[in-house]
């Protein structure tokens, strides 16, 4: 009984499969002659700018196009970018996110022009970081306009009330982290008299080359970033005594109390809560959470938060060298589908309108917004204009969204911003310092434009493997032995194919 | 109806009214925390672990979300496409249940078996994409209600119910004279409000809370539906950690996506009360026999 | 209630409609006239189940190819059931299968029947006042994403900060990590199911129980059945249909235990109990791109649904309950 049905909703199916496939065909729009550029692009704030605001207005103005964007939630941009592939409209420009294996395998699909040998003729398309550019091509193969973002970020951060109260000096070596955690989990640092502070907040962010604070350390103790050269050979970093040493380092300060009991579960969104409340006085992150802690101080109390963060970039190691660790600096980048762009000339009116939008004009207008509007140049910085208007609030909304355009592969093409007050235009123009020292001293991923055929069908399952392993080492359910196995198991599992491959396409383009 | 209570029945109605009154507090109270937390400094919320009163009072989450006319927009667009989705969901689910319900109709169990199969399988995100489109229905609201129209678990339910009206009521309809339509519309429908009030909070409740849709099949930002931007706020925190973010991207504030929450959950939450006076105790049967 | 009126439609209709019941082997043309106004209704809902639920279903071949969107379903290479092997070979399958069962019954033995107490509960609840505002307000929690349900869980059960930690260290001196051990794993998902969705789920007993025949309850009292013994002999029976039918759809659901809320509460010290087919289904398709994989999956998930919804189906016949159908 159930079977004959069964063979009757196959036939339905089939026949409408069939009626589909008839009307999905076709449907080939003539070469447009380019007075519109439409462009898909990620927002990652609470909502897209308008369709009719004054920065839209603005940019199609100054490229001389009219421009249309598909702003789409960030947190559900792959589905999106997958739909969009499938039908037939698609966009001429489409912002993609990363090196994902669905990009990976679209383009090796040939759904993208290969810019490799493209962008250098235009002025604003040609990169001065080459390095960045092969970081963002998949095995050289340049398949967008990567979009730029500052490599060195990692920061130390701490609070600078405790660490003074506690007469203690900023760390400049991962031995002085440890001393200073410790300081801050004995010493009663908020003088309370009561024994209810640690050392470092870690969140649960624990898989493997995120810049978690793991990877850091990792980083800092000489393991390499994600990939590193040994005898000839490239082998993942936690393949190195490195990695262990570090680990061992982090595991004392987790048996010692320096560090969150939950750090394997502790809410990320939450990291800045210990910080504030004085229960947590370091954080490892990105330099920008310093801001975004100096605010929220501020935010309690305008009068006095000035010193309540304090913060160092890269620690030294124990071999007393700095590894210091940089992203892969970029996020995505902006590439060209062959669906919607068919002929060479059409795509050299499109890499025209990207090189219009690379501009200083433009960028300034992305990044900075409409200047006597919502900002004004003083000593080479973008100022707020305060009060802020209607518009000028609008404006300053809108662009967060806009910046997303921006691909800065020369370098920032626009007005860094005036911060609000003295102090933290200081502790900005402290970051921008201390970030530009540690970047003399970047150790890169050297595997960072190599794409292994079986790192996108495993990898991600295969990384869990050692990322859970590393957090279970360090909350004493396994011990280094445990470590050690899941290091192997990772190699059983489908790590030396890996290996073999990345080593492979790294010696192929040496 | 009188119904005498004894000592025992007593006993059980307090610690009923008392246990009843507790989980009607869990519920309620990380939803006020979320209202409170609308209506805090992003500083008190990172300060204060769980509230329901902020101590400093701050409009800045909802001047932030209503600074542009989008959410306005946004909650217009939603409060109007689910009105009218229920509707039409509810009508074509009712006019299916209907002639199922009735035993001797030839073809009825193999509509069932495939509308069971198509409870379970589908076709997937993509092709239903492709068949919106090539039905002409993208960038419009039809997209967000024709392809959930009918919903195979309340067909079922809503037929089985059909199943078991008193038979009589229908003969002596039909002996006046009334088709199948009349039947339906004049007496049946009348009969079912308890059920019809509980589909329609279903239906109203999946367009209202519908992501996909939207995102997939609306692409002009103009046209949106509040989900597109609660899930923005929401889920975009999810991300943080997982190495596949802008490292530029500095999350929402606590106290915009509670605000968020709030605009895109109150409206919805208040349609239950006027719904519930249907579900009165009796009214069906009190009627029929009436 | 429910199976009396199905008797008495039967044979009421038994006894008007002669042209149908007894000349079983009539022309459908005769039927079909008979029924024209029926079939007339039917025909939306046939159309649209064709259209929108079956025009698509082409697409499940994408488990049998490797889909790459932009090649699209036709366009893409097929493997045959490369995917299907890859899957019960896999050595993490015995894991996700008995992960997600063990869910998946938790849920249905727990959170379903816990639907059905309080739905009666609350419809015990004489108090106009109190029985609407708790009924709205257990069905608030249905709309918080799981993204506030989870953080909500780690305010409350957070390792010594969390208050029911606190809770339970000061009465019962235990130092549980809720949080991490994987013993508290399953407890805490199937908690957390119990409070989002348990007031949501009592809507539909809540509109059955208000069908309910008021006279039996009167002659009940009459007859001196005390509180107990009427819910017993009378509620429950009043709705045993509606409970059948929404058992039997729970269980054709069962696999799918969801993925965003297990998603959210897993970490490395609780994945190994942690994985379901559902999560599994999101790391493959979503972060390395296997669509036609995590389509096989879903695949064999929907089979499992289906054998289920038509064997719990056909065991409800058997015990001469109302099906679905």
């Amino acid at each position: 009984m159930i079977r004959r049905k069964l063979t009757l909703a196959a036939a339905v199916v089939t026949v409408s499969a069939l009626s589909l496939t008839a009307c999905s065909g076709g449907g080939n729009e003539p070469a447009a002659d380019l007075t519109s550029v439409s462009i898909m692009a990620p927002f990652l704030e609470a909502q897209p700018p308008s369709a009719d605001g004054a920065v839209q207005k603005k940019l199609e103005e100054l490229t001389g196009k009219d421009i249309n964007i598909n702003w789409t939630p960030n947190s559900s941009y792959e589905d999106k970018t997958n739909i969009t592939l499938a039908g037939s409209d698609i966009p001429q420009i489409m912002v993609i996110q990363g090196k994902t294996p669905g990009f990976v395998k679209n383009a090796e699909a040939g759904a993208f022009w290969d810019l490799t040998d493209k962008l250098d003729k235009y002025p604003n398309l040609k990169t001065t970081f080459p390095d960045i550019q092969e970081n963002a091509s998949i095995n050289g193969k340049v398949y967008g306009v990567y979009r730029g973002r500052a490599p060195m970020r990692a920061a130390v951060m701490f609070r600078q009330d405790w660490l003074d109260k506690l007469g203690l000096q900023p760390p400049k070596t991962t031995e002085d982290l440890y001393k200073v955690a410790k300081a801050f989990t004995e010493q009663d640092p908020d003088g309370n008299g009561q024994n209810d502070t640690w050392g470092i907040t870690i969140p649960k962010w624990g898989a493997l080359g995120t810049n978690s604070p793991y990877d850091l350390i990792e980083e800092w103790y000489g393991a390499g970033n994600r990939w590193t050269e040994k005898d000839g050979k490239l082998i993942p970093s936690f393949e190195t005594d490195e990695f262990l040493e570090a680990n061992r380092f982090v595991k004392k300060m987790v048996d010692e109390k320096l560090i969150n009991p939950d750090f394997a579960t502790f809410d990320g969104t939450k990291w800045n809560e210990p910080f504030f409340n004085g229960k947590g006085g370091i954080i490892v992150d990105v330099d920008s959470r310093v801001s975004v802690l100096v605010n929220l101080f501020k935010q309690a109390d305008p009068n006095n938060f000035q010193n309540k963060v304090g913060f160092v970039g890269n620690l030294e190691g124990p071999d007393g060298e700095l590894h210091a660790h940089p992203t892969d600096g970029y996020s995505g980048f902006l590439a060209v589908p062959k669906s919607s762009v068919r002929t060479e000339a059409e795509l050299d009116k499109v890499l025209e309108v990207l090189n219009t939008l690379n501009g200083k004009e433009v960028a300034t207008l992305l990044n900075n917004g409409i200047e006597g509007v919502n900002f004004t140049v003083e000593d080479g910085k973008a100022a707020t204009i305060k009060p802020e208007t209607s518009e000028g609030k609008a404006v300053s909304t809108d662009i967060k969204s806009y910046a997303q355009l921006g691909m800065n592969v020369a370098g920032n093409n626009f007005y860094p911003v005036k911060q609000a007050s003295d102090y933290e235009q200081q502790v900005f123009d402290k970051r921008t310092e201390v970030m530009a020292e540690d970047l003399k001293s970047a150790v890169y991923n050297p595997a960072a434009p190599y794409v292994s055929a079986t790192y996108v069908a495993k990898g991600a399952q295969l990384d869990n493997i050692v990322a859970d392993a590393r957090i279970k080492y360090l909350a004493g359910q396994i011990d280094e032995q445990g470590l050690k196995d899941a290091i192997k198991l990772w190699d059983t599992s489908g790590g030396n194919k890996v290996k073999e491959e990345i080593n492979k396409l790294w010696q192929d383009n040496k | 109806m009188k119904i005498h209570n004894t000592t025992g029945g007593r006993v059980f109605d307090a610690a009923n009214y008392v246990f009843l009154s507790l989980v009607g507090i869990v519920t309620l109270l990380p939803f006020v925390y979320v209202f409170a937390g609308s209506f805090a400094t992003e500083a008190e919320i990172t300060r204060r672990a769980f509230f329901v009163w902020p101590e400093q009072f701050s409009l800045g989450s909802y001047e932030y979300i209503f600074s542009t006319p989008a959410f306005t927009r946004a909650l217009i667009t939603t409060i109007l496409v689910t009105a009218v989705g229920t509707v039409v969901q509810l009508a074509f689910t009712v006019t299916m249940a209907y002639p199922l319900a009735k035993k001797t109709l030839r073809g009825r169990k193999l509509i069932l078996s495939l509308v069971v199969f198509a409870m379970v399988f589908s076709g997937g995100m993509i092709p239903t994409f492709l068949l919106v489109k090539d039905l002409g229905l993208l960038n419009s609201y039809w997209a967000l209600i024709l392809p959930a129209a009918i919903n195979p678990f309340s067909l079922i339910i809503i037929k089985n119910f059909f199943q078991e009206l008193p038979a009589e009521l229908e003969e002596s309809a039909k002996m006046d004279g009334a088709t199948e339509i009349g039947i339906l519309w004049r007496i049946l429908l009348p009969l079912s409000k308890p059920v019809l009030a509980t589909f329609a909070l279903f239906y109203a409740v999946g367009i209202w809370n519908d992501f996909m849709s939207p995102l997939l099949y609306l692409s002009d930002n103009s046209k949106w539906t509040l989900q597109m931007y609660l899930r923005q706020v929401t889920a975009a925190s999810d991300l943080l950690g997982t190495g596949n973010v802008d490292p530029n991207y500095i999350p929402p504030e606590q106290g915009i996506k509670f605000a968020v929450i709030v605009v895109a959950t109150l409206p919805i939450l208040i349609f239950y009360p006027f719904l519930q006076k249907h579900f009165a105790k009796g009214m069906l049967i009190g009627s029929v026999k009436g | 209630m429910a199976a009396p009126v199905v008797e008495a439609e039967a044979s009421g209709r038994a006894a008007t409609r002669p042209p149908a019941r007894e000349r079983k082997n009539a022309k459908f043309s005769v039927h079909f006239a008979h029924y024209k106004w029926l079939y007339l209704l039917l025909l939306p809902g046939v159309l649209y189940f064709a259209v929108f639920r079956y025009g698509p279903m082409y697409g499940v071949s994408i488990a049998f190819k490797d889909y790459v969107p932009f090649l699209g379903v036709n366009g893409s290479r097929w493997v045959g059931t490369q995917h299907f092997e890859d899957f019960f070979s896999n050595p993490d399958f015995p894991r996700l299968l008995g992960n997600t069962l063990i869910l998946a019954f938790l849920n249905l033995g727990i959170a379903f029947p816990l639907t059905i107490v309080l739905a009666l509960l609350l419809n015990e609840v004489r108090l106009s006042v109190l029985k609407r505002t708790v009924q709205t307000l257990v069905y608030i929690p249905h709309f918080l994403s799981w993204t506030i349900v989870a953080s909500l869980s780690f305010l409350l059960f957070a390792l010594d900060i969390g208050p029911m930690f606190q809770f339970l260290n000061n009465v019962m001196g235990t130092n549980i990590d809720f949080l991490s051990d994987p013993a508290w794993f399953r407890p805490l998902i199937v908690l957390q199911e119990i409070w989002k969705n348990t007031g949501w789920g009592t809507i539909i007993f809540l509109a059955a129980l208000s069908t309910v025949d008021q006279d039996q309850y009167e002659a009940a009292i009459i007859d001196g059945a005390g509180r107990f013994r009427r819910v017993w002999h009378i509620t429950l029976p009043g709705i045993r249909s509606t409970i059948i039918v929404m058992l039997i759809l729970a269980i054709g659901q069962m696999l799918n235990t969801g993925f965003e809320q297990i998603y959210l509460m897993t970490n490395a010290l609780n994945r190994d109990v942690a994985d379901v087919f559902d999560t599994y289904v999101y790391f493959v398709g979503i972060t390395q791109g296997a669509y036609s994989y995590s389509t096989a999956v879903g695949l064999f998930k929907s089979l499992v649904g289906l054998v289920l919804i038509f064997g719990t189906n056909w065991l409800a016949k058997r015990f001469n309950q109302s099906g679905l159908f």
